[in-house]
């Protein structure tokens, strides 16, 4: 069949993109099928459901992302969700302030900023006391994890944290307010990318992760880099922590305790490669919303949750297999 | 016996993506004979020594050893084959001992597949005695200088009984002492009958030691001749295909006023009371053996060591702490000793290399990068500097010729315009086209007012380049010795540590 030189050209652009975007194309794979063969897939609760669930998980592994293109990783933003939730709904609900209308935004301010501060002192463990992010990470989310524990067994007699004022629920959506979730997933999201892509300190986090001392020796600010990405993902699991506590309508002390596995298979098999260098928001964005397909799906057909387990498990494995592979590929390739 | 082939290399090509590399390649290589392989950076010496090792499959040719066909598929075929492959790159597990390195192809076992380090240790230390190699068997690698490394790279090859020898620029980061001991090696491998292929940019070794000269051009074979049937100047015609007229380029200018003055630096042992100035337009050598100190001063020089006493003053400004950043913002610029590890981010792209120093002065509003002014910048140094690249935004600095390598160095700090350019060997493993293309950029950066401060461990290179020439022996600059009484003699006994 004789094609054309257009068509030669479209189908060059189509597989250089599959190459470029191999994720796009299983999650396009997955959700035709699931269309077709999900039951109850295609209703318009369930999409929403699937944009909601996303978002559960969205904002804190973009955070994260920014560590690991830094080769390094952050344990800690689960907890940060977990012990923002707690401090907010403390604040709105709680605190002297709960029925001023400060309280909400106060409430909110809160909580990013004290993820903030988790990113921070993240930072410094990493670049004063030269600290491996692995240990300096593990080590906060402990300690951030069992603070939240402790704060909600303070100020509440319950386990979670109750009697959030409802105008606070808006940020998940409640009340048909939809969009107000995804404008700000949006937002975020948007501005990772920019910042990573366009500005110069995108350019310090992928130098830096690919090789320091390089990065050094060029003039690079290393220490300042990562202690930014470490803040940045504090922040970013703080505004997470917002949109979860209202979507839960609770500070839960155990809100980040099952998200860990996801947001870090999340990244993994959206490309983002942890050695650090390569990857990307738009990886994570893909990796995300692979992972929220797949619970999905895989809880519309009734599978065992004990399966799920062990398939992210495997697909976490293929995908860092192919992310060191891709490195050997790479070098054949462009020769 | 030397005239009975061991290897013989038929119509051997090899193409990457549309650019052929390799040109039908008919090669003989005899038994016993030390062949040396020459010819400019991306002439294909490389790749087809990777083709010979395993590493690479031709497209097209055959190779045949001792008269029965060879093909590898993996480079632990061609270790079975016998021929061992030293390479320009070292591959030496820095955090592993001496004696583990040296094993690490070959640990012997004992009970329950348990490692017997008692036995590598001793073997080791054997070899280190045999060698004359100044290490210890539980020495970190990590610790050694890029010599000692060397040469522990190549007692690995030699204790695998290989045949055939491939060393690709083995002498680079040897001192003089290393490179001699080397010859020695090499002589003593004839004499057991082991065939020698040696590949440098270095003609006076490869007349030293070689029995026939193999040039290749842009991936032809232009000629096979012994040593004795063809001169120096023969054989660089054949590599570049024109005649070369001068090593070193000459130029006018004026050297001005001190800009840059170190003193009393100290650091450590090898750092020890050190002072020296720069003038405008001033190019100075800094010359010594392995371990008297060069890279340890001026990575304290550029901040990336800190140093424990003195000052250096710059522009009118004194500065007691320095780091890489201050010293980028005030127009210093330096070039490491090991551009994979330190001057290059290997995985990245050429062009996201060369911008790397210069980011903020690439920066719009909001502290977006211009990809206009990006491209326009690190076109134009490529073109300055002869970088050969197809595609500078999707080639890997990784994919490059060493040569090439050390050019998309330079051209990341060239575009910073420095008033004082640190260099720390900038010519190992460039080829003598290319490095005459550098000394000429040195020159006219000279010319411009800048200031060079030039490692360099080949003694001919700083005659040739340098308006004086600074000998460092144990952590101390012993001579300063300007180019009116240039002599190797002199140079060499002071680095040496006699000295008038």
């Amino acid at each position: 069949m004789e094609i054309g030189i257009n068509q030669k050209r479209t189908l060059n652009s189509v597989r250089s993109f599959v190459y470029d975007n191999p994720i796009l194309v299983l999650i396009v794979i997955l959700f035709i099928g699931s269309c077709l063969f999900v039951p109850n897939f295609v209703s318009p609760f369930n999409l929403q459901n699937l944009v909601l669930q996303a978002i559960d998980i969205m904002i804190v592994a973009i955070g994260v992302t920014f560590v690991v293109l830094n080769g390094g990783i952050d344990f800690s933003s689960t907890a940060v969700l977990s012990l923002s939730s707690v401090f907010g709904a403390y604040v709105m609900a709680k605190s002297p302030l709960a029925s001023t209308p400060w309280g909400i935004p106060i409430g909110i301010l809160s909580m990013v900023l004290l993820g903030g501060v988790v990113g921070a002192l993240n930072g410094i463990s990493v670049v004063v006391l030269k600290m491996p992010s692995f240990i300096a990470t593990l080590a906060s989310m402990m300690v951030a994890n069992g603070l939240a524990v402790y704060m909600a067994s303070i100020v509440s007699e319950t386990a979670a944290v109750n009697g959030l004022p409802t105008q606070f629920f808006v940020i998940a959506g409640s009340g048909g307010k939809f969009y107000i979730p995804v404008l700000i997933t949006m937002v975020s999201a948007a501005f990772a990318y920019w910042l990573l892509r366009y500005t110069v300190f995108g350019r310090r986090v992928y130098a830096t992760g690919t090789n320091p001392k390089t990065s050094f020796i060029s003039g690079i600010p290393v220490k300042k880099t990562i202690f930014l990405m470490m803040l940045l993902s504090g922040l970013f699991a703080g505004l997470e922590a917002v949109y979860a506590t209202a979507r839960n309508q609770s500070g839960l002390p155990s809100l980040g305790d099952k998200v860990l596995i996801d947001i870090i298979a999340a990244i993994i098999i959206g490309g983002t490669s942890i050695f650090g260098g390569t990857g990307g928001i738009k990886q994570t964005i893909y990796g995300v919303v692979f992972i929220t397909l797949l619970n999905n799906i895989v809880n519309l057909l009734g599978v065992d949750w004990t399966i799920i387990g062990l398939l992210k498990g495997i697909l976490v494995l293929i995908a860092a297999f192919i992310d060191i592979v891709t490195k050997r590929l790479e070098l054949m390739r462009k020769w | 016996m030397i005239d009975e082939k061991i290897l013989d290399l038929k119509d051997i090509s090899k193409s990457f993506f549309g650019a052929e590399v390799l040109h039908q390649i008919n090669l003989e290589v005899h038994n016993g004979e030390i062949l040396g392989l020459v010819g400019e950076n991306g002439a294909g010496k490389s790749t087809l020594m990777n083709i010979l090792g395993g590493i690479l499959p031709p497209d097209s040719g055959t190779m045949e050893l001792k008269g029965l066909p060879y093909l590898p598929s993996d480079p632990k075929d061609a270790d079975k084959a016998r021929i061992a492959f030293i390479h320009q790159e070292l591959s030496l597990f820095s955090n592993l001992t001496v004696a583990e390195n040296m094993f690490i192809d070959k640990l012997p076992t004992g009970a329950l597949w348990s490692v017997r380090f008692d036995k590598i240790r001793t073997e080791a230390a054997e070899y280190i005695k045999t060698f004359g190699v100044h290490t210890m068997p539980d020495a970190q690698v990590e610790t050694l200088s890029m010599g000692i490394r060397q040469t522990i790279e190549i007692t690995k090859a030699l204790i695998k009984n290989a045949e055939i020898i491939i060393f690709d620029e083995p002498t680079t980061s040897l001192s003089q002492t290393e490179k001699d001991n080397l010859f020695k090696i090499i002589a003593h491998l004839k004499k057991q009958g082991v065939t020698i292929i040696y590949i440098s940019h270095i003609l006076e070794d490869v007349f030293f030691l070689c029995d026939r000269i193999a040039v290749l051009r842009d991936g032809h074979l232009v000629g096979v001749n012994k040593k004795d049937s063809v001169s120096k100047n023969q054989v660089i015609k054949m590599m570049i295909g024109r005649d070369i007229n001068q090593v070193y380029p000459t130029i006018q200018k004026n050297i001005g006023e001190i800009i840059y003055r170190v003193s009393n630096i100290q650091q450590g042992r090898l750092v020890n009371d050190i002072s020296l100035e720069l003038r405008v337009g001033e190019i100075v050598g800094l010359f010594g053996l392995m371990g008297a100190g060069r890279t340890e001063l001026v990575r304290c020089l550029f901040g990336v060591d800190p140093f424990d006493k003195g000052e250096i003053e710059f522009k009118g400004k004194h500065y007691r702490k320095l780091n890489p950043e201050i010293c980028i913002n005030n127009g210093i610029a330096f070039i490491t000793e090991d551009r994979r590890q330190e001057g290059l981010l290997m995985p990245k792209s050429v062009k996201d290399n060369i911008v790397l120093a210069n980011l903020n002065n690439l920066q719009q509003s909001f502290g977006m990068v211009s990809s206009q002014k990006e491209d326009q910048e690190a076109d134009k140094v490529i073109k300055e500097l002869n970088v050969k690249v197809q595609n500078k935004n999707r080639q890997a600095a990784k994919n490059l010729s060493g040569g090439n390598q050390q050019k998309v160095v330079i051209a990341k700090w060239l575009l910073k315009n420095p008033s004082i350019f640190i260099m720390d060997e900038p010519t190992r493993g460039v080829d003598v086209g290319a490095k005459f293309e550098i000394y000429t950029i040195i020159n006219d950066m000279a010319k411009n007012g800048s200031s060079i401060l030039f490692i360099s461990s080949e003694m001919e290179e700083l005659m040739g380049v340098c308006d004086r020439i600074l000998v460092m022996n144990k952590g101390r600059i012993v001579a300063d010795i300007p180019k009116s009484d240039y002599s190797q003699e002199k140079i060499i006994s002071y680095a040496i540590g006699g000295g008038n």
